[in-house]
């Protein structure tokens, strides 16, 4: 078997740039949690079947199990810690506590990602719209209706906050 | 102690602490943590469901630069034991069934543990794998129940039958009781293999601490499984500690040992810290299974709807190993005629070894399998008596004071009634039908036992104690799988003290350093480890109490405790801050703390074959309604609403019961509708989430969750585990608003659209070959 | 292994062809990735197409709009030109496995995977639609999608080529109309059980032209030749419907998986049919 070589990765995670060596066929998601520390994305199939591992790629919502670090290079990532943190947390993780929305917390780091990402874009999205926006996110524990209802409160919170600015 | 309306934290939607860590991504699951030095372990696994093996040769897997153990069974101290689960009481009577760490000349089902690597990396534990060399020699197996409980059948495991118990439940006699009914409904159910699926696959590290002792951080329900990886080690129980982490969900899958025995191995054989990690693939493969059953069901009724007689037989599939299968067995058996008055009944029970995947504890325990049966044959009942779902049920629901067939007494409220008719009235009227989909209504009533069964002497320990600055500690061995377990006990211990939530630390799950609180299964937490909490902290109170009333020279019946402060409620006005309470208690050498050892009731079995007498401390009563669509063209069926009603007893934390409820809703909506683990001749044929479907969010029917707080369970305030009987009878309600919508009745999960179609179809033909075209 | 991230197509037909060993092409890598996880595949180097940009396009044409092969199923998704001169194609990227999937997946990937139960391929085989391809010599093709597959997972690529773009034709008569179904187990993150594309010609109930492309009834995707035969030139009655049905039924030559029985999928195209052409009859017919 030959030796498996090495490329040079320059990523920016949640606004920070970080450096790796990784090979060709490593995805995303082993090289954010083997090689940058980032536990935060969570590994639940490993294909791309639950999207416990989903992350922002330059904005938009990917699962880093379906992407060669590679293809991240020189590019923007955003996992849950860069969505907002316990100083100055993003609404959505805030009615997500507040309405029951996590129970193993094991999807939580993708959902908030997926949800982020349908907020971003639509502030004021109908029930339909959220169940479409989270429907590559598996979750085993609510019964995904306290998600939704997060989603919603979040959506909320944000538009009103837009409307006070103006 | 208080009223219902006094409570402060008690029955109030409270977030819990442990989800603020996970939102923000903090949390460490059990792979998420490595050490410095760490080696990767790996398992090789079977690929033969049933096989000799006439050799294994680990030289060049040895050999690979970075590898740094092979092991094999005879590399194990103790290969074979007795599976224990966690209890601390032998029961006897064939309920504890063989471990076997790794298969040595045999191979019993596919993905069966054979050899275990440990490597500098994951690639390199990889290769590894691949350059060990198995010779194996395909034997004949057996993969249906029924075949293998044949004598000529193929033995599973060398020098035991096949049949691993047999169970019987009497009451009356059967035979006369269908002499008298009107009307008998006879059928056959099968349900299916299903995986707990919890987005966290099975993970752990483990490694040797400065005191030599084996330690392992674990995503686990069952700490307690320390003793048995010690046994296999033949280490002292107390050189073997094991951490539980907050687990990715659990569903009865983490119940019994997964990489524990493999981890302690490999670090005890290389010193050196391990992690390892199963693959979904293997996951699926390997661990536990839901019990697929098959029920011969047999139910007789008087014209006006009295049940009278009833006649089952259960078989259920063990897979290659016992496990925990005469334990969910044993539920099925209590649970088999459902939560209603039936003078004349036998069930008949049988689980059985197979070459198929192993199975186990899965949410519900043996109950939702039974509810299937009895609640079809319910509405199988009710359509031939012309009788209204509804009504043929509230006619035969058990009251309090009534006995089960096993004789074992309800002390306390049934609310089925009730449930019953809180469902109907928020299912509504039945929306209509169009064109070729048809809009169906059913209903389905379960009991779902929550505590572990009597015999098996279950106890659980909390330690609360309350420091100088008023803060509280609490210190259990309770593993928190997600159902808010360790929240749930700060509520509980916040209430009693007067102290706020933001005021209590919790540390759960560590065999070293925590009390034992048994295992986070059988719906039993909060009943058990919340009752231990409330005595621990009711303990600290009345020292508190005590010594406040002679610091304050009023009688303790006057003080209570509110927001840190010791309150006279006689009207004094005088109060006195906890701490100054604290402090004296202190300086007089007064305990600040206290272990509170709760026992759940106790009972000695003394013979195993008929089931008689009092078997669990209490059950959960509740019912379901769904509202269904069902394409006739296509068979494909929505589940359009879901209202669940239950008495929770109490609702600790408003949040977390509805969550369960929810979540079981939809657990039970898998169930029914899209989740098997298909196995073809002991090969899997769903090895991932694209083959084996849980339920997504776009199939997410309208849910309504209702709670009935009666205060009448043996939990803390009166509360009662709604975590299994969450699930149990959605799958009959669907099976039964499918018949309402279709008129057809299937009796085998999951309701594929396949299934429905061929059903419908073979109705039309039988009735009116020209159905077709109307 | 080694790895190249070309920034243009030229570049990539070089490597392409000029390789010593295996090259695979990486696009999204939706499909690529869990083939090299679970060695399904062992190429020698991977060419990552993600970097050519120049590839990521919905043009609109005066007679077609052409889809760059590095657009994603997402961008397809929420195209306007897509949904105003191919709803169908717009409908089955909505409902292609899951939008953390369509936000990488692409549709040239989609196309050469050559799955039986590619999505984007019933639409394009109905819509009539060419696959532009290029090789190392800068040869150019425009293979009609009903030539491009050869079966499961095998197309009429060569080992040097690759698609460049689809051309998906527009039409001028306003007698035509489209629909599409897709039948699954679940309502996202599923794999068809079978899916159905019609483009039909239809004036006053009578059938000028007609196009039916299915997905998962036969080792690639097809289209219903001798069904469309059936219907070409004829006026829609419910007896021509139900001969069409059966005549599906024996057209298709599905396979029994996990998903589903041959017998089923049979059934369903029947099925499929009826509504697909009742849904495009319904304006006629008021």
């Amino acid at each position: 078997m030959s030796k498996t070589k090495l490329y040079p990765l320059k990523i920016n995670i949640n606004g920070v740039w970080k450096k790796a060596k990784v090979a060709p066929e490593e995805s995303l998601l082993k090289v954010l949690r083997e090689k940058l520390g980032h536990t935060e994305v969570k590994e639940g199939c490993g294909k791309g079947d639950c999207g416990a591992c989903a992350v922002l790629l330059n904005g938009k919502p990917v699962n880093a199990c379906l992407t060669l670090a590679l293809q991240a290079d020189q590019q923007k990532v955003v996992t849950v810690k860069g969505i907002g943190t316990p100083d100055r947390p993003h609404p959505l993780q805030e009615s997500f506590v507040k309405r029951g929305a996590i129970q193993c917390g094991f999807c939580t780091a993708g959902m908030l990602v997926s949800a982020k990402n349908l907020l971003d874009e639509n502030p004021n999205p109908s029930r339909d719209e959220i169940k479409k926006a989270i429907s590559g996110n598996l979750c085993r524990c609510t019964g995904y209706k306290k998600i939704i209802e997060a989603i919603e409160e979040a959506a909320q919170k944000i538009r009103q906050t837009i409307y006070d600015k103006r | 102690m208080n009223g219902k309306d006094d409570f402060k934290i008690i029955g109030k939607p409270i977030p819990r602490h442990d989800a603020w860590e996970k939102a923000f991504g903090l949390t460490t699951y059990a792979a998420d943590f490595s050490l410095p030095d760490m080696l990767h372990g790996k398992v090789l696994r079977s690929k033969y469901p049933s096989a000799k093996i006439l050799s294994i040769d680990t030289t060049k897997a040895k050999r690979l630069k970075g590898v740094q153990a092979v092991l094999t069974a005879k590399d194990v101290p103790r290969n074979e034991s007795v599976t224990r689960f966690g209890q601390t009481h032998t029961v006897g009577g064939g309920f504890e069934g063989l471990y076997r760490v790794l298969a040595d000349n045999k191979v019993h089902f596919l993905g069966e543990a054979v050899a275990l690597v440990a490597a500098d990396t994951e690639e390199i534990a990889l290769k590894a794998l691949d350059l060990i060399k198995v010779e194996y020699e395909p034997i004949p197996g057996v993969f249906d129940p029924i075949e293998a409980m044949n004598p000529n059948a193929p033995q599973v495991q060398e020098g035991r039958s096949n049949i691993i118990t047999h169970y019987e439940v009497v009451r009356g006699d059967v035979e006369k009781g269908f002499s008298e009914a009107d009307v008998v409904v006879e059928n056959t159910y099968r349900v299916q293999f299903v995986d707990h699926a919890y987005m966290e696959p099975e993970s752990g590290v483990a490694w040797i601490d400065e005191n030599g002792v084996i330690t392992i951080r674990v995503s686990t329900q069952v700490i307690e499984h320390f003793r048995g990886i010690a046994d296999v080690l033949n280490l002292p129980h107390n050189r073997v500690r094991v951490i539980g982490t907050y687990v990715g969900g659990g569903f009865g899958g983490k119940e019994d040992i997964t990489v524990e025995a493999f981890l302690a191995l490999l670090t005890y054989k290389t010193g050196r810290p391990v992690k390892l990690t199963y693959t979904r693939e293997e996951s699926i493969l390997s661990h536990s299974k839901r019990h697929p059953y098959v029920m011969e069901y047999k139910t007789g009724a008087k014209k006006d709807g009295r049940l009278i007689a009833l006649k089952a037989r259960l078989v259920s599939d063990a897979g290659a190993y016992v496990y925990l299968s005469p334990w969910v067995l044993l539920y099925s058996m209590v649970d088999a005629p459902g939560p209603y008055r039936i003078p004349h009944v036998r069930v008949d029970g049988y689980t059985v070894l197979t070459n198929n995947t192993f199975t186990s504890a899965n949410r519900g325990f043996g109950a939702p399998q039974v509810c299937f049966a009895y609640e079809s044959q319910m509405d199988e009942l009710a359509r031939r008596l012309q009788m209204d779902p509804a009504e043929i049920r509230k006619i035969n629901y058990l009251e309090k004071g009534e006995a089960l067939a096993t004789g074992q007494v309800l002390n306390h409220l049934v609310a089925l009634k009730e449930t019953t008719d809180q469902v109907l009235q928020v299912l509504g009227e039945k929306p209509l039908s169009k064109g070729k989909i048809r809009i169906g209504r059913g209903i389905a009533s379960g009991m779902t036992s929550y505590g572990r069964m009597i015999f098996l002497h279950d106890t659980s320990r909390s330690h609360v104690s309350i420091e100088m600055d008023g803060s509280v500690t609490i210190r259990t061995g309770v593993q928190d799988i997600g159902g808010g377990q360790a929240s749930s006990l700060c509520q509980i211990a916040s209430e009693v003290l007067g102290v706020p939530l933001d005021h209590i630390k919790i540390y759960i799950a560590d065999t070293a350093l925590t009390p034992f609180a048994g295992t986070t299964t059988a719906t039993r937490q909060l009943y058990m480890s919340g009752n231990a909490t409330l005595i621990a902290a009711q303990e600290v109170r009345k020292t508190l109490i005590q010594k406040a009333a002679r610091m304050m020279d009023l009688d303790p019946e006057r003080l209570n405790l509110v927001d840190r402060e010791v309150v006279d409620q006689g009207g004094s006005g005088k109060n006195l801050p906890l701490t100054e309470v604290i402090k004296a208690c202190a300086s007089d050498g007064l305990p600040l703390y206290h272990v509170a050892l709760f026992k759940a009731p106790f009972r000695t079995l003394t013979q195993f074959e008929r089931i008689e007498g009092d078997v669990f401390p209490d059950f959960t009563f509740g019912t379901h309604g769904v509202v269904v669509a069902v394409d006739e063209e296509t068979g494909k069926v929505q589940v359009l609403k879901i209202v669940s009603c239950f008495d929770v007893g109490r609702a600790i934390n408003r949040l977390s019961v509805e969550g369960q409820i929810e979540g079981g809703a939809i657990y039970g909506m898998g169930y029914a509708l899209t989740e098997e683990v298909i196995l073809k001749e002991g090969i899997t044929l769903t090895p991932s989430f694209s083959e084996y479907l849980l339920p997504t969010s776009m199939d997410l029917p309208e849910l309504e969750t209702l709670l009935i707080e009666s205060g009448d369970g043996v939990g803390p305030f009166g509360s009662k585990g709604v975590g299994e009987p969450s699930v149990c009878s959605v799958a009959p309600a669907i099976a039964n608003a499918i018949y309402d919508a279709v008129g057809i009745r299937i009796n085998e999960l999951p309701l594929t659209p396949e299934r429905i179609l061929k059903a419908l179809r073979k109705e039309e033909n039988d009735e009116n070959p020209l159905s077709r075209h109307r | 292994m080694e790895y190249y991230r070309p920034q243009h197509l030229k570049r990539v037909l070089q490597l392409l062809g000029g390789g010593k060993g295996k090259a695979k092409l990486i696009a999204g890598g939706t499909n690529v990735i869990p083939d090299l996880r679970g060695k399904t595949i062992q190429p020698d180097a991977l060419i990552d197409l993600s970097h050519l940009k120049s590839l990521s396009y919905i043009k609109e044409g005066n007679k077609s709009i052409r889809l760059g092969a590095l657009t994603t199923i997402a961008q397809m998704a929420s195209s306007k030109v897509i949904k105003n001169y191919a709803p169908i194609l717009s409908e089955a990227a909505q409902q292609l496995g899951n939008p953390l999937v369509r936000n990488r997946a692409t549709i040239g990937g989609n196309l050469s995977d050559a799955s039986p139960a590619a999505d984007t391929a019933p639409p394009l085989l109905a819509l009539d639609a060419r696959i532009i391809t290029e090789n190392a010599t800068n040869n150019k093709k425009a293979i009609p999608i009903d030539q491009f597959f050869k079966g499961p997972n095998q197309t009429v690529l060569k080992r040097d080529e690759m698609i460049k773009e689809i051309i998906v034709p527009k039409w001028t008569s306003p007698h035509i109309k489209t629909a599409y179904i897709k039948l699954g187990l679940r309502n996202s993150m599923s794999i068809s059980v079978i899916s159905m594309a019609l483009w039909i010609d239809v004036e006053e109930m009578f059938c000028k032209q007609i196009r039916i492309g299915l997905g998962a009834v036969a080792p690639t995707p097809i289209r219903a030749l001798k069904t469309e035969e059936m219907v070409t030139g004829k006026e829609i009655t419910p007896d021509l419907i139900e001969a069409c049905g059966s005549e599906l039924k024996k057209e298709v030559r599905p396979i029994t998986d996990i998903r589903a029985s041959a017998e089923y999928r049979r059934e369903m195209a029947s099925v499929l049919f009826k509504r697909l052409i009742e849904r495009v009859t319904f304006e006629q017919r008021e």
